[in-house]
């Protein structure tokens, strides 16, 4: 490996390097305008791990995304993608995009955008043909959408959209997948899909990074964990490292807030699951 | 009766609409109509300064002239908001305004100093004349116009990501900024190729009505671009036409004039977007929960001993139930009418039983859903039963804990 300097320092510190990583983040500096909105990111992200992306609004957890997926050029610091540089690597990763930034009135049905998956395996100027249309029609039958083929995108529900968008991620056929809040206002029916298709994609050996906003859930989905707030505050296993000091330095003093709301939840929850309805 | 020139210049017209229609249904599909304005006016420049260098009114001058003043400010267009912070609508704007005045500025130069006789044809290029367009010109035009199409419809996947999820797009190591830039040429130079026959002023319009004509008829990338296409080119057969009926009466309104009678017919009559299907429907499904909220008062009425209820009670009382939802209990047979009063026949009661029925599993089942489909919250008894037994409840309560 080549010499890191100083940022090798802070590298050491945070505990064993790990083998062959899926994605590798070394230095990473990533500014818009001048002020940078992640600074200085050292994480490895191991092969098949589901990996949740933690932080408070503004933290840069969508950008981080962006970086890995080549949207955007980082200012400082490199990026491997099982262990070639970004810039160099062939290496197809699937986005999942968050919902606001959909264009919901597109002239586009669910199969339309399905097929998008297979764009890029089918190079310029060739039209997608039968073999496409059912490899999107097998991934719309893994998230239960088959039924909705001909709805245009905003006919459908929130988590509705959500699965689609899950499907043609799954089209992409990649080992790497990058979802941006795919819990984000989905109902009961969609949360339980999106994590069948997460225990799937983990049986395959996929990797999966999530950027995800209920804390609830962490513990529950994710074996890995990135907290971010401009800098990364802690990355590891979440059984060691989704702690409540690791939390407390990514959210500051906002935590004891979302403390009390999440301790009200779980109350509410486990008073319903013990079937006090109607 | 059509002459032979007619009919090369509605060749050149029906190709161009088409390339418009095409080209334009990327422009509006990205948001960016204002961006077929803003070129069109920077082609004014180009063309006065063509004319200039080259002394004469020569198609090829001009054409070269406008293509690059165009290129030049769709360059402007696509940098300025990435390079400094001005919003991408303000640079269209500001754009549009500089252009147009630096042409207009020249223009009125050229008119007084330059070798004179350029009056006469001035309008020409404002308003489009395609009757006066020659046989060479519009075969150019025809054959460039195909061409560009073609190109298009080759493209179309390309240019359905970029439209629709560009950051998707690059993600999947398309590249976006080529697709960009291949749109931004090809709409430079419909532009200028459009000109002899639309003018300056009015093309952008060319671009902009067929693609957003299109959008009432479909909810299909690849159809919406047909269509658009068809529009396209039925506006510009119908404006030539119409416009060689009288010579003195330019081309460019009336292709417009057309294409936005198209666009009108399509706002009222479209099945699905339309608006008196949309006002039409809005008023049936209100009409028919009307009819079940009648129902299911005379229903709970009936079940309290009442089997006839004063008529004025329902239409005025606490129901103000609308009379024309009666009138249509009435004409379905699911209430008789005995005097002042009224009555629930037995096609009354069972229609009203089921609704009952599904609308209480429906809301259980909503109370489970925690978000709301906006599509599916009015549904039919017939839906809900549908539904509900394609889709259980997700916590079903068990018989004994029924709510009662």
């Amino acid at each position: 490996m080549e010499k890191h300097g100083f940022a090798q320092c802070l590298h050491d510190c945070k505990g064993p390097e790990m083998k062959d990583p899926a994605i590798e983040i070394h230095d990473l500096t990533m500014a818009y305008r001048e002020k940078p909105v992640l600074w200085d990111i050292d994480l490895s992200i191991p092969k098949g791990s589901l990996c949740s992306v933690i932080g408070p609004n503004g933290a840069g957890k969508s950008t981080l995304l962006g970086c890995i997926l080549g949207t955007y050029k980082p200012a400082n610091g490199w990026i491997k993608i099982f262990d070639v540089p970004r810039d160099q690597s062939q290496e197809l990763i699937g986005f999942v995009p968050q919902r606001e930034s959909v264009d919901w009135d597109f002239p586009i049905q669910v199969l339309d955008v399905v097929m998008m998956g297979t764009y890029r395996s089918l190079g310029w100027f060739r039209w997608p043909g039968k073999a496409q249309r059912d490899w999107a029609m097998q991934c719309l039958d893994a998230v239960g959408m088959a039924d909705f083929k001909s709805r245009q995108i905003g006919e459908l529900s929130g988590g509705q959209q959500q699965r689609v968008f899950i499907a043609r991620a799954l089209a992409q056929d990649t080992k790497i997948i990058l979802m941006d809040e795919p819990f984000a206002g989905v109902d009961a029916a969609t949360e339980v899909t999106i994590r069948e298709i997460l225990i799937d994609l983990k049986k395959a050996q996929k990797t999966v990074v999530i950027v995800h906003h209920d804390l609830q859930t962490v513990e529950d989905f994710f074996d890995h964990v990135l907290l971010l707030n401009l800098r990364l505050v802690a990355a590891g296993p979440t059984a060691t490292t989704f702690t409540r000091e690791n939390l407390l330095r990514t959210y500051g003093g906002k935590l004891t807030l979302l403390d009390e709301a999440a301790e009200a939840v779980r109350r509410i929850r486990s008073g319903r699951s013990t079937g006090k309805r109607g | 009766m059509i002459l032979p020139n007619t009919l090369v210049v509605l060749v050149g017209t029906s190709t161009l609409g088409i390339c418009c229609g095409l080209i334009g249904s990327l422009l509006l599909l990205r948001k960016r109509a204002l961006l077929a304005d803003a070129l069109a006016h920077s082609t004014l420049p180009g063309i006065v300064l063509g004319f200039l260098i080259a002394g004469s009114q020569s198609y090829w001058a001009l054409g070269t002239g406008a293509l690059i003043t165009t290129l030049v400010g769709a360059g402007l267009v696509s940098r300025l908001p990435v390079v400094s912070r001005i919003r991408p609508d303000s640079a269209t704007a500001s754009v549009l305004g500089v252009f147009f005045g630096a042409g207009i500025a020249l223009l009125s130069l050229a008119q007084r100093s330059g070798p004179g006789a350029f009056s006469a044809g001035l309008d020409h290029f404002l308003l489009g004349q395609a009757a006066g367009m020659l046989q060479q010109e519009s075969l150019i035009l025809a054959g460039a116009a195909t061409l560009m199409s073609l190109i298009v419809i080759l493209l179309h996947k390309e240019f359905l990501t970029s439209c629709f999820d560009s950051a998707f797009g690059s993600s999947t190591g398309m590249r976006m900024n080529t697709i960009d830039f291949i749109v931004m040429i090809l709409l430079s130079l419909t532009i200028v190729i459009s000109l002899p026959a639309v003018g300056v002023v009015l093309t952008a319009a060319l671009v902009v009505i067929p693609p957003a004509t299109a959008r009432f008829w479909t909810d299909r990338f690849t159809i919406m671009m047909a269509i658009s296409a068809l529009i396209g080119a039925a506006s510009g057969i119908s404006g030539t036409l119409l416009s060689s009926l009288r010579v003195d009466l330019p081309t460019g309104p009336v292709v417009i004039l057309c294409s936005s009678f198209f666009f009108f017919l399509s706002m009222l009559l479209a099945p699905h977007r339309g608006l008196v299907g949309k006002r039409l429907r809005w008023k049936q499904r209100s009409q028919r929960r009307e009819m079940l909220r009648i129902l299911v008062h005379l229903f709970e009425n009936l079940k309290e001993g009442n089997d006839f209820v004063a008529k004025e009670r329902i239409i005025a009382g606490s129901m103000r139930a609308r009379p024309d939802a009666l009138r249509l209990c009435q004409s379905n047979g699911y209430v008789l009418q005995a005097g002042t009063h009224l009555q629930l026949t037995s096609e009354g009661i069972i229609r009203a039983q089921r609704s009952v029925e599904a609308r209480k599993k429906w809301i259980r089942w909503l109370d489970d859903a925690a978000e709301i489909d906006r599509n599916l919250i009015d549904l039919d008894e017939e839906d809900i039963e549908k539904l509900l037994s394609s889709r259980p409840l997700l916590d079903q309560p068990s018989p004994d804990k029924k709510p009662s």
